[in-house]
Order: C-alpha cells, then sequence, then structure tokens
C-alpha cells in the first residue's frame, strides 16, 4: 500500500497536478477600449435614463497593482468628482467573476445614485486579467487590486470613516479579505450581495458530498470564515432564487456567521443571481443601500 | 459562470467508473480494464460527459466471487489517490447460464495530497444480468448507493444526505479477446440539483444522469 502510495504521489508531482483554480474566472478580455454607456454587450440589469452619469464625472485610469513583486497595471473606474474625494463617502465596488467594467456598469451607475446623483462617490476596478488589465487572475491579485484601488483611494484624501466596500458574487472574496484584514486602509462599513462562503461549498454543493475543497483547487477563499473578523456594519443582499450560488448554503452561512456589531439581511424574494437589484425594484434597492450608508 | 460551473462538475466523482464485475469470473480468472465518462453536465449550452478516467483489474478469488479493483486517473491528476475495491458476489444464476444476480459491497478512498485530507465512501451495488446470443453479450441493471459517513459539511454546516444512489443500466459487447460496456447511469435522485453551481442534465430536477464507456480482457484462463 505505501508503494502504491508513493507511486500515485510521484505521478502527480510529475504531472504538476491539475487544479481548477482558474476556472473560477470568466474574464473577457476582448476589447479595445471600455465603452460604458455604448456597451452593447449583455449587462447585468437595466437602468433608465434617470440614472445616466455625465461624462465629466466618468474617470477612466489605471493602477498599478503589485502583489510580492507580480506588478500589473490595472484599470480603474471613479465616478464623482476627484477632486472631493477628501469629503465624499465611497462606495469601492468589487465586481463579480465574468466580463470587464462594462457589464458592471449600469450596477455602477446605480450606487452612484443612492441618495440622489453623485451623492457618494463609486469606485470600481477590472481585476487583473480582466478586461483592459494585465496579467492572469489571481486569488492573491484580487485583494492586491483592491488593495492597490484603496492606496489610490487614500492618496487622493479619503479616510477610513468614509470608505465602504460593496463586493458582488465572486468580489465578496476581496470585500471580506480586505474588511477582515486591512491593508492600507481599514472599511467602515461591508455590503455583500450574493456572496458565496467558499470554494469547498461550491464542491459540496455539486458533489452532494462532504469532499474537502482542497481535492481540486489549492483557493484559500473562505468569507464564511473571514467574516467572523469583520467587525464594521455588514449588509448582506441575496436573492432566493440564485440558482449559482445557493442562499442557504451561502449567503445564510456567511450571514449567520459574522459576529460584529450590526448586521442587515435582505432576502430579496425571486431574485436570481445576477438580477437582484432589478427584481426588487431599483428604487427600493437604492433606497436600503442608502439607508445602511447613512446609519 | 460556465467556467465556474466546470469547476465545480469535475470534482463530482461519484458513480465514476462503469460498474466493475456484472458476471462474477470464474476462479483463477483474470481481467484488466479501463473507464471513462461520467455525469453529463451543461457546459456552454451543450451537453458533455465529464471526463473521468479509470483502470481496473478483478481477479477470481472463487468461482462467484471476484474482487475488483480502480485507480482513478483523472483523480490523480488532480492530486488526489482515488481507489475502488470491490467484491463481485453470485447471488443467483440460472441453470443455463443465461440469467443471474450480482451483489456488489465496495468501498472508494480518498485521499488529497494537497491537504492530506482521507474520505471513504463505502458503496452497495445489485446488478441485474441477461447473458445472451452465440458471442454472450451482456445486458444489465442495477440498483446502487455511496455511503456518506461524514456528518459535518463546510463550515459545521449538517449533512444531510446519508446515502448517493443511482440506477444503472448497460449493454456489455463480447468480443473475441476484448468486451466493451456502455453505461448509463441515474445518479442521486434523491438530492436536488437545483440552486447548486453546475446544471446538470436530467430528466428530472433531481440528480443527473451519466454516460459511460469501458473496455474489458481477460487474462490467463478464458
Amino acid at each position: 500500500m505505501r508503494r502504491l502510495i508513493t507511486l500515485m504521489a510521484i505521478a502527480c508531482l510529475s504531472t504538476s497536478c491539475l487544479k481548477l483554480d482558474s476556472l473560477l474566472y470568466s474574464p473577457y478580455t476582448d476589447i479595445e477600449s471600455y465603452a460604458l454607456d455604448d456597451y452593447e454587450g449583455r449587462q447585468e440589469i437595466e437602468v433608465g435614463a434617470e440614472y445616466a452619469i455625465p461624462e465629466s464625472k466618468q474617470h477612466l485610469f489605471t493602477l498599478s497593482s503589485d502583489p510580492e513583486g507580480d506588478a500589473k497595471e490595472i484599470w480603474a473606474l471613479y465616478i464623482g468628482d476627484i477632486s472631493r474625494i477628501a469629503t465624499d463617502t465611497v462606495i469601492l465596488y468589487l465586481h463579480g467573476n465574468t466580463g470587464h467594467l462594462d457589464l458592471y456598469w449600469t450596477r455602477i451607475k446605480l450606487l452612484a445614485n443612492a441618495g440622489g446623483s453623485n451623492r457618494f462617490g463609486v469606485m470600481a476596478i477590472d481585476y487583473r486579467g480582466f478586461g483592459l488589465s494585465e496579467g492572469p487572475p489571481t486569488e492573491e491579485g484580487l485583494y492586491e487590486d483592491a488593495d492597490a484601488a484603496m492606496k489610490w483611494l487614500k492618496e487622493n484624501g479619503l479616510s477610513d470613516d468614509r470608505l465602504v466596500v460593496y463586493g458582488y458574487s465572486l468580489g465578496s472574496a476581496p470585500a471580506t479579505e480586505i474588511t477582515a484584514n486591512p491593508r492600507t486602509m481599514r472599511p467602515s462599513k461591508l455590503m455583500l450581495e450574493a456572496p458565496f462562503a467558499s470554494d469547498e461549498v461550491m464542491v459540496q454543493d455539486g458533489s452532494g458530498l462532504t469532499m474537502p475543497g482542497d481535492y481540486f483547487s489549492s483557493l484559500q477563499i473562505d468569507n464564511a470564515d473571514e467574516i467572523k473578523k469583520v467587525n464594521v456594519p455588514f449588509f448582506w443582499i441575496h436573492g432566493t432564487a440564485d440558482s449559482f450560488l445557493s442562499i442557504e448554503t451561502h449567503g445564510e452561512v456567511v450571514y449567520k456567521n459574522y459576529e460584529g456589531i450590526y448586521s442587515e439581511a435582505h432576502r430579496v424574494e425571486g431574485g436570481e443571481h445576477s438580477d437582484v437589484p432589478a427584481v426588487m425594484g431599483l428604487a427600493p434597492y437604492l433606497d436600503v443601500v442608502l439607508e445602511f450608508i447613512e446609519r | 459562470m460556465f467556467r465556474i460551473g466546470l469547476f465545480v462538475a469535475l470534482v463530482v466523482l461519484a458513480s465514476c467508473s462503469t460498474t466493475r464485475v456484472i458476471k462474477p469470473l470464474d476462479k483463477g480468472e483474470k481481467q484488466i480494464g479501463a473507464s471513462f465518462g461520467g455525469p453529463a453536465i451543461i457546459f456552454s449550452g451543450a451537453p458533455i460527459p465529464l471526463p473521468l478516467t479509470s483502470i481496473s483489474y478483478a481477479h477470481g478469488l472463487d468461482t462467484g466471487l471476484t474482487l475488483a479493483g480502480g485507480l482513478h486517473t483523472t483523480a490523480l491528476l488532480f492530486g488526489n489517490a482515488e481507489i475502488d475495491l470491490s467484491l463481485g458476489i453470485r447471488v443467483f444464476e440460472s441453470n443455463n447460464e443465461r440469467f443471474g444476480l450480482t451483489a456488489s459491497p465496495g468501498v472508494h478512498l480518498f485521499y488529497g495530497f494537497r491537504g492530506n485530507a482521507f474520505r471513504a465512501y463505502p458503496q452497495l451495488e445489485g446488478i441485474g444480468w441477461w447473458q445472451y446470443g452465440e458471442k454472450n453479450h451482456l445486458l444489465y441493471g442495477g440498483l446502487g448507493t455511496w455511503v456518506e459517513l461524514v456528518r459535518e459539511k463546510a463550515h459545521s454546516e449538517v449533512q444531510q444526505h446519508e446515502l448517493m444512489p443511482y440506477v444503472t443500466l448497460g449493454h456489455q459487447f463480447a468480443g473475441a479477446k476484448w468486451k466493451w460496456q456502455v453505461e448509463a447511469r441515474y445518479i442521486g435522485f434523491n438530492y436536488s440539483t437545483d440552486n447548486i453551481v453546475v446544471e446538470y442534465l436530467g430528466p428530472f430536477p433531481n440528480g443527473t444522469t451519466g454516460l459511460y464507456v469501458g473496455l474489458t480482457r481477460k487474462l490467463g484462463k478464458q
């Protein structure tokens, strides 16, 4: 038996063991520039003209993100007056695992209209490997790229007490990580939409068996565990009909594990993975977002 | 989201090979085999069976009692040792050797080199077979289940499912030296596949279907 196990280990090592980590990311890179309002591809949700953002408030630029010597140029989008970052509240929006910034443009516009047009600044990034951002996506890259956005915000005058982090789907991983383990800034509030608990839950949901997540990936993403370290106010919103990340096995577990000072849950009846603001109604969605940020 | 669906689908190793022992070997007979296929999923809009592979060896311990073992090569590529061990026990065989029933208790053992995690899933299977034609082709069908021994899932959640049952329908074509089999399975009919990250293919809301092909060859005594 020992010989057999040794042989298997050698075979495994000799083939460098396949991992499924990269399948977590589904970036689109077939663009030459960001289109935003002119984007004709699939949008996560539709919003009307009343949520339009003047071009003067749209700022596309690059940042350098450097996790331990693996420097990459990533793209960022700031909505609002950069000169007012020193006094504004800013939402750092961390998007999902598919596409690039254009797919999330309507969501970003919505948040920029919470409480009135450009009441809050909104910053979003394309993680490395997404859209025009350099390099392949990596887990550490998610965290470093989010931190690179925070560095830029801090350099432009943002203070911890005016930083709100909003993570959607895959974005719940960097959002939770950098709130639980602050790097450049210590966010004042955490908002998660359709978060996933961990890759192990995905594995166990998919197999129906209690297989460990590390059988197939070396990902360390574990929002259900990291959320225990979060002590700032926490907002959770999830569709009850989410067929991608089940509200029961993912969202409820993350929400239940939060042990901080304040939390609120919004279970949106009939909401799927990517349409919660639309199913809830855009105005009611923005109302609860605003109420949480202002409390 | 398609890629993440494949991420999870590839970890579905339950019922991951053709039936190892349909009709027990005679005493002293030896058999090698290979299997390819797995549960079917919708990937990028198209149905595909998962490419799970394994190789196997079976030995007739006694007439009507066969010991079989398999090494799962796809799992190995992902850094996990997965082996299955099972007995094929003749429960009934007609006098003309045309019909029979085989019981097959066994176990699937997993060891993950990445996290040093071990799992054992006992398996119970019953197969009814009909041997026909001059070449002794086999038509077979049966019912089996994996048994979940661990009661706690990730994040201390309770594992609700103690069994992962499946039904099998297959055919083994007998050639001069090689036999090959094609097999369909309906897996996990007690398990809702709504609201999970992978889109399984099946006619019902629960479980998934699987498609497998296998190849075997007897060694030694023919």
